[in-house]
């Protein structure tokens, strides 16, 4: 082990595929495609601190600064339930569907038996069939099940959602970890569990925070269940908590963009811890030799 | 050699099945049986055969929207992939401000779509929007109005569409370049090979997990668009740049529940061809490498 | 290596610990109290509810009122009825739910003596007889104008359909900056409203109201009658669009656009409905002393002009409540003089109870004297709900769009999707 940290660490230092510097229309690529992305996240901001006269008409490049919208959006949605709301039930989710996720693609890609051929066509074709088909008996079930209301059928339901896509996520990329590295670990004695858990688990970083990130997104944004699940008070979510400001007739986007700014902080503070590792995921790597 | 494979894990995959079965499958079984009936939502449903399958295909506005639907994913997969990859590319390289460049470039996906919506309503709307008053200002008159004509209309559904979801698409192929093997890289560097050569021996076989993916979910994503076009165009003028995902939604909860359960089945279906071409292409390229 | 799996166990903690939680917080008391679940799609005053609710429960400790809001009501309840828990109390009611026997029938509630007749007639329900709804309040549509312009270049209100374009004329040629009448086709509904007031409009008028309501009822209108309202009604918005007293955007310009146009008085005119007006007022405060209020012409010559008058804010019960005296009894809180005043000013509409007397708008005068000088109509309640004011919009931005060859054409498409919805 330690001979192979000693070469990760110098390869790390040689850095490979010249991604020590970038040239110059890199660079400039760089620049432009932020800016370009900065765009709407920049009229959002505009939009957040929004002084209510004139409208969307009257925006200007410079913001308002009107942070009364902030703690208007605060308080006429109780945006901070839904933050706590929205927390526990991502969390819960991102949780159930990690462990079943990676355990299922893991089967599946190791294990080429019927039933998991079986099971991955399901899946596979699941995530082609528009969910909306759903939607009645799903709510049939919830309250037979007494789920309305309840954290833990949101929990089910959106990890349920996200199995497919995440299932796939992880058995292409198990895949493409060459079996020869759990072989020779349990030749040298480790159990299927521990070439799992100290081999290919590892392996798995960059994948688990795709799926994380990328589903966690979805959880976190969820509308399409919550409108019919999350029917009191006090288990909204915050896109219900937002689509308060839409009224019978047109919406309020300031206090829209408001909440849904707070709403933004905590995903992108999720994105940025998971996308680091990324980068750890190369010293993982390195371990395959 | 093969491992000798305990019998609990072969069965990994049966959890998440399990709750795949509960939350997703089940409804999903009784709701597609409803495509066979005539049904309003909410009185007893009628049974009524293949009737609205055969009104499907008679059914102007629906076989509109899957001509508007299929050219839109043509535009939209491509080059979804294709700028997810480029900024993969780009942003794996190691160089100051890259997780913040990053972080944009995925923060459109994580704003909720409601309020994206609104957004990009804002800045390109013909005539009142900020781009359209930023040309003007800079004493350029956009003539003609790109939401009126299906072509142009389709073109702007389709870069914002890219702008909007590139971001997402990036993320599994920068899962992807991450967990390719430095020493690949080293090994191609000191038998001298070009970047080209690199690319084409070294990156593109070991993205192919990463690539599988994005083509399947950007498939589907394309096929199911809603949100973009809800926020940009509505669906008109008239029907011309609705989806099938926003006509069934509409009919679903516009009097014809049944029936737009037979469309979603028929939107499976369109899904399903181009995936299972591209499924099989994967795999003989997989077999090959 | 062991630094990183530190790290990806402490987020793994951390997930852990949030799961916990759920267990903790998650309800699940057996109540002593009844409950009454109350649905509502009015978002606009939902907090405004929770306070009555509040007072409502100070003074009966034995009922608890759960209050579920949405958006998305509209979609929501219909899963509800297709699972078959429908609320106790609800503000969503369409035809279709009150022939399904969905709701209770309130014919011998008390409040019905406080009610406006006129109000009372757009509860009941033609098949029957019987009220399964009741509205507490009146809405209004038909065009708002800039009143300073109107003064300045002494305008009146519209008479005829030629009046009417000769004012959106005279202001064209007075300003030709300003857009004389603005319309949001984005959102197709705004479009949607001109049939339901401007064509459908001349049927109610010609039916009077309750003819009008049982001739949708059992399609016997005919739409695409040659020279008939339908052909008339696209000719005289072609006629618009021609003579450019519309904005050229008309087909992509949104409510929100329509809305900021008239308070900055870039556009002198809008054809909208009373729930606008606050809206304007936040845009500009200035605007509060600038609305005019008027009706809109008949596209028929030989007709009155019009205006919409109508019923809002309806509540029905659900004839399978098992708490019919407590939700009685909640309403009777609810439709309260004092109650009910209050609810008139935060929603800036008129009370549809005889003793509610609220100070609900700027534009209050001049409602009452549309109400007596004009013919008031009636929202198209009995037109097929597979057809809504979305749907047929999306014909009139066809229209704009020059999609139709002829008005005829017009009105002929929209028989057809009126039979197929029918």
């Amino acid at each position: 082990m330690n001979e192979h940290q000693m070469t990760s660490d110098a390869r790390m230092n040689r850095v490979p595929h010249g991604s020590d510097t970038l040239h110059w229309y890199s660079r400039l690529m760089v620049l432009i495609v932020s800016l370009t992305a900065a765009v709407p996240f920049y009229l959002l901001i505009l939009l957040a601190f929004k002084h209510p006269e004139g409208g969307l008409q009257s925006i200007s490049i410079i913001p308002d600064f009107h942070l009364a919208n902030l703690t208007e959006a605060w308080v006429k949605s109780d945006l901070g339930r839904a933050l706590v709301n929205t927390t526990i039930m991502t969390a819960g989710g991102i949780l159930l569907l990690v462990l079943l996720a990676s355990m299922a693609g893991y089967s599946i890609a190791r294990v080429r038996s019927r039933l998991n051929r079986t099971i991955f066509a399901l899946l596979l074709i699941c995530m082609m069939i528009p969910g909306i088909i759903n939607t009645v008996p799903l709510y049939t079930l919830l309250i037979r099940l007494r789920g309305i209301n309840t954290y833990w059928s949101m929990i089910c339901v959106m990890a349920a959602n996200a199995l497919p896509f995440s299932v796939f996520l992880y058995a292409s990329f198990i895949r493409a970890i060459p079996r020869s590295l759990e072989e020779s670990a349990i030749m040298d004695g480790c159990s299927f569990f521990e070439a799992f858990w100290k081999i290919t688990f590892p392996l798995m970083g960059p994948v688990t925070a795709s799926v994380v990130i990328l589903q966690g997104l979805g959880m976190w944004n969820n509308y399409a269940q919550a409108v019919f699940f999350l029917q009191d008070r006090a288990h909204r979510n915050i896109p219900l908590a937002v689509s308060l400001f839409f009224q019978q007739y047109g919406a309020n986007w300031p206090l829209m963009a408001a909440a849904a700014l707070i709403g933004l902080v905590p995903a992108v503070t999720m994105f940025l811890l998971f996308q680091r590792y990324f980068v750890e995921g190369i010293t993982a790597g390195a371990i395959k030799g | 050699m093969h491992i000798s494979t305990t019998s609990w894990h072969r069965y990994m995959a049966l959890p998440a099945f399990a709750l795949f079965s509960l939350f997703f499958l089940l409804p999903l079984i009784q709701g597609a049986g409803l495509s066979l009936t005539h049904w309003d939502g909410f009185s007893t449903p009628e049974f009524a055969g293949l009737d609205n399958f055969r009104e499907f295909f008679r059914d102007e506005r629906a076989l509109g929207d899957v001509k508007t639907t299929v050219l839109f994913a043509l535009g939209s997969a491509p080059l979804l992939n294709l700028a997810g990859l480029s900024l993969a590319l780009l942003l794996n390289r190691s160089f100051s401000g890259r997780n913040t460049t990053r972080a944009l470039l995925y923060m459109p996906a994580v704003i909720s779509p409601m309020i994206m919506g609104s957004i990009w309503y804002l800045l390109l709307q013909p005539r009142r929007g900020l781009l359209a008053l930023l040309f003007e200002q800079s004493g350029i008159t956009l003539e003609g109005n790109w939401m009126l004509s299906g072509p142009s209309a389709l073109t702007v559904l389709v870069l914002v569409n890219v702008w909007q979801y590139a971001g997402m698409t990036m993320i599994i192929y920068l899962a992807g370049l991450q967990s390719i093997p430095a020493e690949l890289y080293e090994a191609s560097a000191v038998e001298g090979a070009t970047g080209v050569q690199t690319f084409r021996y070294i990156v593109i076989p070991e993205l192919l997990p990463a690539l599988k993916i994005n083509v399947i979910t950007n498939i589907i994503g394309s096929l199911s668009v809603f949100d973009v076009i809800i926020a940009l165009t509505g669906g008109g003028p008239g029907y011309d740049t609705e989806s099938l995902s926003i006509y069934i939604m509409r009919m679903c909860y516009g009097n014809k529940t049944g029936y737009s359960t037979a469309v979603a089945l028929m939107l499976f279906v369109i899904i399903l061809i181009p995936v299972i071409i591209s499924l099989r292409f994967f795999d003989s390229m997989e077999d090959a490498a | 290596m062991s630094k990183k799996r530190g790290w990806m166990n402490a987020v793994l903690m951390t997930l852990l610990l949030c799961a916990a939680a759920v267990p903790l917080t998650a309800s699940g008391a057996v109540e002593s109290t009844t409950e009454i679940d109350y649905f509502s799609g009015r978002v606009e005053t939902v907090e405004w509810t929770d306070e009555k609710i509040a007072e409502f429960e100070q003074l009966n400790p034995s009922i608890t009122v759960q209050h579920e809001f949405q958006k998305d009501a509209s979609n929501v309840i219909k899963v509800k009825l297709a699972s078959k828990s429908v609320p106790d109390l609800t503000t969503v009611v369409n035809q279709d739910f009150i022939d399904q026997g969905v709701f209770a029938d309130l014919s011998d509630a008390p409040f019905w003596d406080r009610i406006l007749p006129s109000v009372k007639d757009l509860c009941t329900d033609l098949r029957t007889g019987k009220q399964y709804k009741v509205a507490t309040n009146v809405t209004m549509g038909g065009l708002f104008y800039n009143q300073e312009i109107f003064t300045e270049l002494g305008l009146t209100d519209a008479q005829t359909w030629d009046g009417f374009v000769a004012n959106l004329e005279a202001i064209k040629a007075a300003y030709p900056q300003k857009t004389p009448l603005f319309f949001g086709g984005k959102d197709s509904w705004t479009l949607g409203h001109l049939i339901e007031f401007w064509a459908h409009g001349v049927v109610k008028q010609d039916l009077g109201i309750p003819g009008s309501r049982q001739a949708f009822l059992d399609n016997t209108v005919q739409w695409d009658a040659p020279d008939g309202v339908m052909e008339q009604f696209a000719e005289a918005l072609m006629e618009l669009e021609q003579k450019g007293l519309i904005n050229d955007d008309a087909v992509t310009a949104s409510y929100d656009n329509q809305k900021e146009a008239f308070a900055s008085g870039e556009a002198v005119m809008i054809n909208q409905g009373m729930w606008v007006v606050g809206d304007i007022i936040s845009l500009n405060p200035a605007m509060a002393e600038n609305i005019g209020f008027g009706p809109f012409p008949s596209v028929v010559d030989g007709f009155s002009p019009m205006v919409l008058c109508a019923e809002d804010s309806v509540y029905a019960i659900s004839a399978e409540t098992e708490h019919m005296d407590e939700v009685m009894l909640f309403l009777d809180y609810m439709f309260s003089p004092a109650v009910q005043k209050e609810y008139s000013e935060v929603r800036s509409m008129p009370s549809a109870f005889t003793d509610v007397a609220s100070d609900w708008s700027p534009i209050k005068d001049d409602a009452r004297r549309l109400v007596d000088t004009y013919v008031n109509i009636n929202f198209s309640t009995e037109a097929p709900s597979g057809l809504s004011v979305d749907d047929t919009g999306r014909l009139i931005q066809k229209l704009l769009n020059g999609d139709y060859a002829s008005a005829a054409d017009f009105a002929a498409n929209y028989q057809e999707l009126w039979n197929k919805a029918y």
